[in-house]
This record gives C-alpha cells, structure tokens and sequence, in this order.
C-alpha cells in the first residue's frame, strides 16, 4: 500500500474515534444536565433556565412547571433557579475544557489519553 | 433483612453458569453502586453454587463488603436446561450456554425496599445518574430507548419483539416503588414466565430463548391498558455495548476504554473511552477480565 494510501486510512480511523469521542462527550454531558426534584425531572437548557430567570423577574415564588415527563411539579423558583444555574455553568464548563482537548488531539491514542504503546 | 422505613436499595441477580461468574459480576458492580452513587442497600439474589463459587474465589470479608443483603434460592433445574443461549465473546468465540433468568420476576417479592432499582450484573454503574430515580412521581420506570455506544451501529431488530410487534422494553434497568400497580405488574410478568408459549404465540417474539425483556415489554404492554410505550421510561438514557465488543482497560471506577467492532468489518476494533455514564456491557468475560481491576479502584 502507498504511504499516501496508509495516511488516509488512518486519518479515517482517527475520525471515526474522534467521532465517537465526541458522542460520548455529549452523552456525558446530556446526563449531567438532568436534574430532579420534588418527584419530577428536568433537562436543564436555556428554555428552562431563561423562563425561571423571568419568572423570578415577575416576583414568582411558588410556581409549577412541566418535567421531561410533562407531569406539573411545584417548585420554589429561586432555589430551583440557582440550582440549575449552578449545574448548567458547572458541567458546560467541563464540555468546553473536554472539547477543547479533544479537537486538539491528532492522534488516535491522544483522543483516547493512552500512551503511544497504548497503555 | 430488617426493613427501613422508605428504604431505597439496589437488587441484582447472579446466577453463574458453566463459563461465566455472574456472582463475581455483581459483587464488582456492588462495589461501583457504593463508590458511584453512594447506596450501601444492596440485594443480591444467587445460588448455593454461585454463592460458594464467590466465598473461594473472593473472599467472605469482599462480598461482605460489597453486599449488604444476600437472597439464596434454588434454581429451577428444568428451566436452566432449557434456556440455552449463544454468547459471544468478541465475533471470535461463541458459546451455547444454559441462561438462568427466571426468578427476575419475583424481584417485587424478594426487594426488602420501597423503592428499587432492579439491574442487570452487567450494567456497570459508572455514575451517579440512578439517584434521579429516588422519590419519583412515576412508580415504575424502564427504558425503550437505547443507544450503541457506536454510534454507526444500527439494530433495528432490537427495538421490537417482531417487526410488526409492540416495543421493546429493556429490563436492563427496572425502577419500581411498592404499589399496588406495580405487584399487578410483576403479576404479569410472572404469568408470561409461566406461560411462554402462549405469550410467545401471542406476541410473535423470535427464536426459543425467555428473556426478561419480553416479559417485561408484554407486561407493560398489558398494564398500559394495551397501549404502546404506556410505562415512562427512566431518567437516564441506556448505553450499551454488544458482546462482540470488547474491555480494553478499566482506568479508574467511572472510565472504561472498549474495543468496539466496526460494522461493516467483523472482527475489527476501534477504541472508545466510556467515562461518568453507565453501560451495559454484554460481554460478560470482558469484565471478568477486567474485575481485578475494577475491583481494586471500587474499594479504594
């Protein structure tokens, strides 16, 4: 097989794992961002965090919102608001340092953080 | 057991057979459910073999440690004959191998808990994404939707139990709360395992192999009043692998690096580091190779 050839095909390899990775990254992160309360869940997003941000602006305190499940759950919006905001900030800035470290890996091995023995 | 008031716990089956040490499984991931979500409530149900298998090659004082409640049972010896399943570890070996899932049912009988989380051995516990489960509004939780942690990978055979069937539900992962709804629900369950062949002419499952999975999708197919996907499904997503993948290393108690099969080349790997999300690993020899391992960071 040409070098040419063999370059291609393991740049194609490193794709396909950097692909992966980067699944596996946002699942990870997918499954931070949920967060339960009072018997119900929620996925923490701008759409929850911006409406609990306007309803503190209303003078809201008690109010019930529809969890993933659509089932209404009564909760004290300040509380709930700093709590998500709290998580979201937390765990987006994970992705972010995560992300950033793997776009800079090249290399089949540094994606994965093994060596170059792969140990 | 002496039962807690609103007690939460874990319960997990392992019934070893010829190959595979199902009770080396569950104290493994015993250790993972302690270290990851903090739960010290631990039931497993098992055998006089595998129990004794388990006391020789780990030890009173480990299995003590990792499980805090131990259920021991007779198994059925006609079932265990009978249910022969073809295990793969890596498209490289295949094995028929008897299969003993029959007392999964009788988990709302055997959990001394309120609430309980019912999982496979196999489903490694790598985060603490279950806890969301606790003090939920929905008394029984399970997943239709799944994910291959290979995301190329497609099986739409897994999403139902024939092609013109209901849905699949996995029984990978079960949450239920003590209610009356629920004990009706395991009464399903248990009439679909006493009476495979009528549910199997019924719903049209393929091939000869009981497994929970249908059962379990039958029986929320019957309590949903006949509805499709009528049961909620958990909070987290269900990842898995196939057991034609393999464990290439454990790094630490929340991340593991897996060889997954390409698919479209049999038999040919690329990596993938599973880090903080639980997995379904189905080859079951790939985490006994790893146990020592795994077991070495859970108790740390």
């Amino acid at each position: 097989m040409s070098t040419r050839l063999t370059k291609a095909l393991e740049f194609a390899n490193y794709r396909v794992t950097l692909n992966n990775q980067q699944a596996q990254l946002k699942a990870k992160t997918q499954s931070l961002l949920s967060y339960s309360i009072n018997g119900g869940t929620f996925t923490i997003d701008l759409t929850l965090i911006t409406f609990c941000k306007q309803l503190i602006n209303e003078d809201q305190n008690e109010v019930v919102l529809l969890d993933i499940y659509n089932n209404p759950i009564k909760i004290e919006v300040d509380t709930f608001y700093d709590e998500i905001l709290s998580r979201y900030y937390e765990v987006t800035n994970d992705y972010y340092a995560e992300y950033e470290k793997l776009r800079k890996s090249r290399k089949v091995h540094k994606v994965l953080d093994l060596n170059e023995k792969g140990k | 057991m002496k039962k807690e008031s609103n007690s939460r716990g874990i319960v997990m089956f392992a019934h070893n057979n010829e190959e595979i040490d199902y009770f080396r499984l569950a104290v493994v991931n015993a250790l993972l459910i302690q270290k990851n979500m903090g739960i010290k409530n631990i039931t497993v149900v098992t055998d006089p073999h595998s129990l004794s298998q388990g006391e020789k090659t780990l030890g009173k004082r480990l299995i003590k440690k990792a499980i805090n409640n131990i259920v021991v049972i007779q198994k059925d010896k006609e079932f265990k004959q009978k249910n022969i399943r073809l295990y793969k570890d890596t498209s490289h070996t295949t094995k028929h191998l008897p299969f003993y899932n029959a007392n999964r049912c009788d988990a709302y009988d055997i959990s001394p808990y309120d609430e309980t989380i019912v999982i496979d051995v196999d489903y490694l516990i790598l985060s603490d994404t279950l806890n969301h489960c606790w003090g939920h509004n929905n008394e029984l939780m399970m997943n239709w939707k799944f994910q291959d942690i290979m995301y190329e990978r497609k099986d739409p055979s897994l999403s139902r139990l024939y092609d013109m069937g209901i849905t699949m539900y996995w029984a990978t992962v079960v949450y239920f709360r003590k209610t009356e709804y629920v004990e009706s629900f395991f009464n399903i369950v248990k009439h679909v395992r006493s009476n495979p062949q009528y549910y199997k002419d019924l719903y049209k499952w393929q091939g000869t192999l009981y497994r929970n999975d249908f059962s379990f999708s039958i029986a929320a197919h019957v309590m949903s009043g006949f509805v499709d996907k009528g049961i909620p499904q958990l909070p987290t997503t269900l990842y898995k692998s196939f057991d034609t993948d393999d464990i290439h290393s454990a790094v630490d108690e929340n991340t593991i690096v897996m060889y997954l099969e390409k698919p479209r080349s049999p038999g040919d790997f690329m990596l993938t580091k599973w880090q903080g999300v639980d997995l379904h690993v189905m080859n079951k020899w790939a985490i006994n190779r790893v146990s020592e391992e795994l077991l070495e960071y859970a108790k740390s």
